[in-house]
């Protein structure tokens, strides 16, 4: 072990050494003090040199020199007199792991600080999940005035009160709206002398709990118990139910002031957790309920272990004597979770449902009669729907308004415009008769306009220029509505008007009522900002589809199945495949080969060509080789065709135009005469106007 | 035209499984190497294992077993003291052929290694082309475990390398023969448009060798990527095994394998077929009539030509070796 336990409790005849000076100085004290209980060190005598410092694990903190002095070690060194002994380096390769300290020497805690420890005792606190009711709180003990029932309650809250705590609600306080009212301070304080009004919440309402009526007391009847008005004392009691209990209460405060609690909370005392103290039982948890045992006459009634699993299987228990009847027919189904049941229990074939007691409504007898007349008894089918009336009177509109007295709008039909012919031809449609004569009117003037006027202030607003690139944009590429030509055209014309191309309103779908009509061109109007050129990501992000969505109803099953349009074809693999190997099939990618590999193939690395638009085959040629390899080629050719070229023919000699050319460039040279040399001498005066000056100064 | 050897001489017996290699040993071509499906690798000496044998395993003279799945192929290096083979286990291996022992194993690839060769001034390095697509080219010379290089153009499996001087050549079952030089640092792209199974250089390095999986084999000018020849046969059949095709007698005849168990010959020059081989009757079979053939085992993955002698190997799904020559006189 890395550390060591602390020092036991000094035998008692030992010599205490009193703590505190401070204290001791203003008071006086009487008799040996207590050692206090939460502290390892007790304050028993413990010669200096024996001291140790540990932390709260018990393990020692400070060694060697730390310790003080001599004492430690060897003259301050290490355990031993030679201090660090030499040690024979012994190869770690064989034997690895031989000399390292055992692996049950290490654990996790000790690589451990506080603060992880802390942890780890927080993550092993055993706790319920969700909190935990007793069995049958709804039979003997549903009455709130059972002491124990708030023990065994639920102790969380559920969702829905966290939820409305949230949102403001406190407890005790009603739901609902706030109340602007004067503050109620109790019974001295006089509503009447302070006008001043608050915000409160308003009043707790009572829940009013329905339970189900098992008995056969009337509807509102409450026994003698729930006569009794609530007296303070029990809503005293109500409020803290957990500690309604004097003798509870009595051994709560006995147990003093609560000790530093042990951050270590698992089963059993380890070394490190043990205090010394006898009067602590390390497997308590939780509230010390045992008074239950004691108090609660109700025996029968089980409490679920605190320590059950939540959740697991379900078990009922069966004595032995029941249980081989039972288990016969039990033994077929499969448990749950696999596992067999605990002995002495079975599977619950059926969920226990408590059945209610089925009462039937009370017999009326035979010859009761209301006395409550209803009025007189009318046959029910002689009420006729107003849907039924208005269709069997044979009143048309302007009837009706002559009956009820009213003045005939100045509103026309539609049959006043209509011409004597349309009126008569939707009569033998409709095969009405009754339709109004037509009358061929002619339209007001100006309404046609003013109706046009209209629909062109709905015509969004857009750009000129937006609209002309987005329909510039169609003709080229790609253009949204591929799948509705209609609405494509609809489209189209929209921005050919928006771009000044056109003038007349943009035309409706067929069907599609004007608002139809108006959201689709703020659609157009959107889907021109979107697509027009400028904003190429967009163009981008799309291509024309290859496929149109054939809009007639394909119901025959035939064309449910997608097929997937085929890929285009790389050129080069279709003329592979009708044989037209050659340039086509043909294509030079650049690679770089590394240098260690042309090193080991013994060629000279290509020049260290980026991977660019720039590179050409022809470039690296040319800087690599100081004769290409077609040059080199042809040369040899030549050579190989028509042999050295101090053997042959004259005529083959016979330089070629080109070659001419690039001949006559070199200045031919006389062997013979040398022209510098042979040239004339310049005339004497040319000298005499050069170096004449001097020669007259000479003279 | 020089006469085609069509009597079969030797028959190497003793794997366990389909021969997918067979390689002849380098300088006077006196051994084979052949590398099967049951994890070995052998080494025979033909001339110990005429037909008439009775022994089993006739000729052998060595194992070599460290493959822990079936080789794939085999190429024994100029200097005839190391050889190096691919298969399935992912990685190449590196042999000393007295020892019998791998000196090197080069793992990096991601899936079985189809072909591995000896590249290189002294063959000091090893180009493995794969399953995985990659060609990755090993140093022998250095104890690097990793690559010297990893080509990773192709889209699809590399089902043969073959090096010729300075440049790489693979093909690919994405229909693509990929030339890689190193002097230029360019690669050329020829397409073939079938999955491309076998490559063969000739020996001035200017035509290549192409089988692929259209039952046909196609002599292709690497100049300008045209087809010079296309070799087919009506009986010829090659659509889904791996089935290695090779030039012989000095680059006068076109020689492959099939699915089918035969062996066909045709004449380099005019494309007509010269003879054909049923390997495991060890017989020349002759007429179009083949009949058909339901046995999965009966096919010629590897045709091998030596390079001094009138000889030939082929080998394929019955396990045996066959050696072709001429007749003794």
């Amino acid at each position: 072990m890395a550390y060591k336990r602390p020092r036991a409790v000094s035998p008692a005849g030992s010599q205490k050494r009193t703590r505190g000076i401070d204290v001791a100085s203003k008071t006086i004290k009487l008799g040996t003090e207590l050692p206090s209980l939460d502290d390892g060190d007790d304050g028993a005598f413990v010669p200096v040199w024996k001291q140790t410092v540990t932390d709260e694990r018990g393990r020692r903190r400070l060694h060697g020199a730390f310790t003080g002095g001599f004492s430690a070690g060897y003259f301050n060194t290490v355990g031993s007199k030679e201090g660090w002994t030499p040690k024979a380096f012994v190869s770690s390769r064989s034997n690895r792991n031989k000399d390292q300290p055992k692996p049950a020497g290490q654990r996790p805690e000790d690589f451990m600080d506080e603060e992880d420890l802390a942890q780890a005792a927080e993550s092993r606190q055993l706790s319920t999940t969700q909190g935990f009711s007793s069995i049958g709180d709804s039979g003997k003990q549903s009455g709130p005035q059972d002491q124990f029932s708030a023990l065994f309650n639920v102790g969380e809250e559920t969702i829905g009160v966290k939820i409305i705590q949230k949102m403001g609600w406190r407890q005790r306080q009603g739901i609902g709206r706030k109340i602007r009212r004067e503050a109620r301070l109790g019974d001295g304080h006089d509503p009447k002398d302070s006008s001043e009004r608050h915000l409160f919440a308003p009043a707790d309402v009572k829940t009013v709990t329905i339970t189900s009526e098992n008995s056969r007391k009337g509807l509102g009847f409450e026994s003698e118990a729930r006569l009794s008005t609530k007296t303070a004392e029990d809503e005293d009691e109500d409020e803290r139910p957990g500690l309604a209990l004097p003798f509870l209460d009595s051994t709560k405060r006995a147990l003093g002031p609560k000790k530093p609690s042990v951050k270590k909370s698992s089963f059993g005392v380890g070394v490190l957790n043990d205090t010394g103290s006898d009067d602590e039982d390390p497997y308590e948890l939780g509230p010390k309920i045992s008074l239950k045992r004691t108090i609660g006459k109700d025996k029968k009634a089980k409490k679920p272990s605190k320590f059950s699993k939540p959740g697991g299987e379900r078990h009922v228990f069966v004595s032995k004597k029941e249980a081989p009847r039972t288990t016969t027919s039990l033994s077929f189904r499969p448990p749950n979770d696999g596992k067999p049941p605990l002995r002495g229990f079975v599977f619950a074939i059926q969920v226990v449902i408590p059945s209610k007691p089925h009462y039937p409504p009370p017999k009326i007898p035979a010859d009761w009669k209301s006395s409550k007349k209803v009025g007189n008894e009318t046959d029910a089918t002689a009420f006729q729907s107003v849907a039924d009336a208005a269709k069997a009177s044979t009143l048309d509109s302007k009837a009706r308004a002559d009956l009820l007295g009213e003045t005939p709008l100045p509103g026309k039909s539609v049959f006043d415009f209509i011409s004597k012919e349309n009126r008569d031809r939707i009569a033998a449609l409709t095969g009405k008769t009754n339709l109004p004569q037509g009358l061929g009117e002619s339209a007001p003037a100006g309404s046609e306009n003013e109706g046009r006027k209209d629909l062109w202030s709905f015509v969004p607003v857009l750009d000129k220029s937006t609209a002309a690139g987005a329909l510039a944009k169609g003709a080229t590429g790609w253009m949204p509505y591929a799948e509705d030509p209609s609405k494509r055209t609809r489209y189209i014309n929209f921005l050919e008007l928006k771009s000044g191309l056109k003038q007349d309103l943009p035309e409706k779908a067929p069907g599609a009522s004007v608002s139809d009509w108006v959201k689709e061109m703020q659609e157009f109007a959107h889907a021109a900002q979107v697509f027009k050129p400028t904003s190429g990501i967009m163009a981008s992000r799309f291509t024309s589809s290859s496929t149109s969505t054939t809009a007639t109803g394909d119901t025959t099953g035939t064309n449910l199945l997608h097929k997937p349009t085929p890929k285009a074809e790389d050129p080069a693999e279709s003329a592979a495949k009708l044989g037209m190997y050659g340039a086509m099939t043909r294509t030079v990618i650049p690679f770089l080969p590394s240098r260690l590999l042309c090193k080991r193939f013994n060629v000279k690395p290509p020049p260290d060509v980026p991977f660019s638009a720039e590179f050409t085959a022809e470039n690296t040629s040319k800087t690599q080789q100081a004769v290409s390899k077609a040059a080199l080629d042809s040369m040899m050719r030549e050579l190989s065709t028509q042999g050295s070229a101090l053997q042959r023919p004259d005529w083959m000699t016979q330089p070629k135009p080109e070659a001419a050319a690039a001949v006559k460039e070199h200045a031919t040279v006389d062997v013979e005469s040398n022209e510098a040399l042979t040239q004339e001498r310049a005339p004497e005066d040319v000298f005499k106007s050069i170096f004449g000056d001097d020669d007259d100064d000479d003279e | 035209m020089p006469k085609f050897p069509i009597e079969p001489i030797a028959k190497l017996t003793g794997h366990g499984g389909i021969v997918h290699a067979i390689a002849y040993s380098s300088g006077s071509q006196q051994y084979m190497l052949t590398g099967s499906s049951d994890r070995t690798i052998r080494l025979y000496n033909p001339s110990k294992a005429p037909i008439s044998s009775q022994t089993s395993a006739a000729g052998l003279i060595n194992t070599y077993s460290a493959h822990g799945y079936e080789v794939l192929s085999i190429d024994v290096n100029a200097a005839n003291e190391k050889f190096v083979s691919t298969g399935g286990d992912k990685s190449v291996f590196y042999w000393d052929v007295q020892t019998a022992q791998t000196i090197r194993r080069w793992t990096g690839h991601n899936a079985r290694v189809n072909k591995g060769v000896f590249a290189g001034q002294d063959d000091s390095v090893v180009v493995s082309g794969s399953y995985d697509g990659t060609v990755k080219i090993w140093d022998t010379k250095s104890g690097s475990y990793k690559p010297i290089m990893t080509l990773d153009e192709a889209k699809d499996s590399i089902t043969d390398v073959c090096v010729y001087d300075s440049e790489i050549i693979t093909g690919s079952v994405d229909g693509r023969v990929r030339s890689y030089d190193l002097r230029t640092g360019q690669c050329q792209v020829d397409v073939i448009g079938h999955p491309v199974t076998s490559l063969a250089i000739t020996k001035q390095g200017t035509e290549l060798l192409v089988s692929s999986l259209d039952s046909t084999v196609r002599l292709m000018d690497r100049t300008n990527g045209q087809l010079l020849k296309a070799y087919r046969d009506e009986g010829f059949h090659n659509k889904e095994l791996r089935v290695r095709s090779t030039l012989g007698l000095n680059d006068s005849v076109v020689v492959s394998g099939s699915d089918d168990g035969l062996v066909y010959v045709w004449d380099m020059l005019d494309g007509h077929v010269l003879h054909k081989f049923k390997h495991s009757e060890l017989r020349q079979v002759s007429g179009s009539a083949t009949q058909a053939m339901k046995n999965n085992k009966d096919f010629v993955g590897a045709v091998t030509f030596c390079r001094v002698r009138k000889e030939w190997a082929s080998a394929g799904g019955d396990g045996n070796v066959v050696v072709w020559g001429m007749a003794q006189q």
